[in-house]
């Protein structure tokens, strides 16, 4: 029971950090050169977006939670039950950050969703 | 709509991250393990397992390689959909059972078989679609140098 709430937190923080992170990063613009300079600009721009910040915080609280996770149940398990973040990601990105989700893209998505669940069942 | 060679370029970039995540996760876990069969985790200790954490080299690396794939991540944020790269990010489960399978010799069964063929159907439907749906908030991001100019 524990195991399971801990996944769902995991899940929902990833997510959330996934919405956050994606916002932030469109903000600050597109990341085109791996130029040290223009990497350092996009870290000070990163550094001072409140969405950007927003998201470390839930992706400090989900690498905490799978940390602490890890301490008592098997990657190989942990890993594939936090798969729903497919899903929950992708319904973030339709109705927050107004993505077109092609009947194409969903279809992959459930795929992907099912079939790392199948991995999971050992 | 991005042009063949941002597509690829976009595609090459998460093909690395993949990789690091994949390396990543397996350092953790390694790590993690390590601690709790030294002896129990006692988390209200918090300062004890910090200590304990750091100490154990494949943590470490292990959040390096994590940090790789994060950067590469948030650089494919900001050219494509999440709803792109999110799920083509799950082509990682597929390296991880490939990697148990022949560095590792584990046995896969044919459910968990079937379970990486669907994530690579998936993954091919997924990044078939054009990666970009977003309208453009800003553009290019602009070094210093050639902000003076």
């Amino acid at each position: 029971m524990i195991t399971a709430l801990m996944i769902a937190i995991i899940v929902l923080a990833d997510a959330a950090a996934d919405v956050f992170l994606t916002k932030g990063m469109r903000q600050i613009g597109e990341v085109t050169s791996f130029a040290p300079r223009e990497l350092l600009t996009v870290a000070l721009r990163a550094l001072s977006n409140h969405h950007v910040l927003a998201s470390m915080l839930f992706m400090t609280l989900h690498l905490t939670g799978f940390l602490i996770v890890l301490s008592w149940a098997d990657l190989s398990f942990v890993f594939p039950a936090t798969a729903m973040v497919y899903v929950v990601g992708t319904l973030g990105a339709k109705f927050i950050l107004g993505e077109t989700i092609s009947a194409h893209r969903w279809a992959g998505t459930m795929l992907v969703c099912l079939g790392v669940g199948l991995v999971a069942i050992p | 709509m991005r042009t063949w060679s941002e597509r690829t370029e976009i595609i090459a970039l998460l093909g690395i991250a993949i990789v690091s995540q994949a390396i990543g996760n397996v350092l953790l876990s390694q790590g993690m393990k390590s601690i709790s069969e030294v002896s129990p985790i006692i988390w209200s200790d918090w300062i004890a397992v910090l200590l304990r954490i750091v100490d154990t080299p494949s943590i470490p690396f292990g959040v390096g390689f994590l940090i790789i794939f994060f950067v590469l991540f948030a650089t494919t944020l900001s050219r494509a959909d999440l709803s792109f790269v999110l799920p083509a990010i799950s082509s990682e489960v597929v390296v991880n059972v490939a990697c148990a399978n022949y560095f590792l010799q584990e046995t896969v069964s044919a459910t968990r078989w079937l379970g990486v063929v669907l994530i690579s159907v998936g993954v091919v439907l997924v990044v078939r679609s054009s990666p970009r749906t977003f309208g453009i908030e800003r553009g290019p991001v602009v070094a210093w140098e050639e902000v003076d100019r």
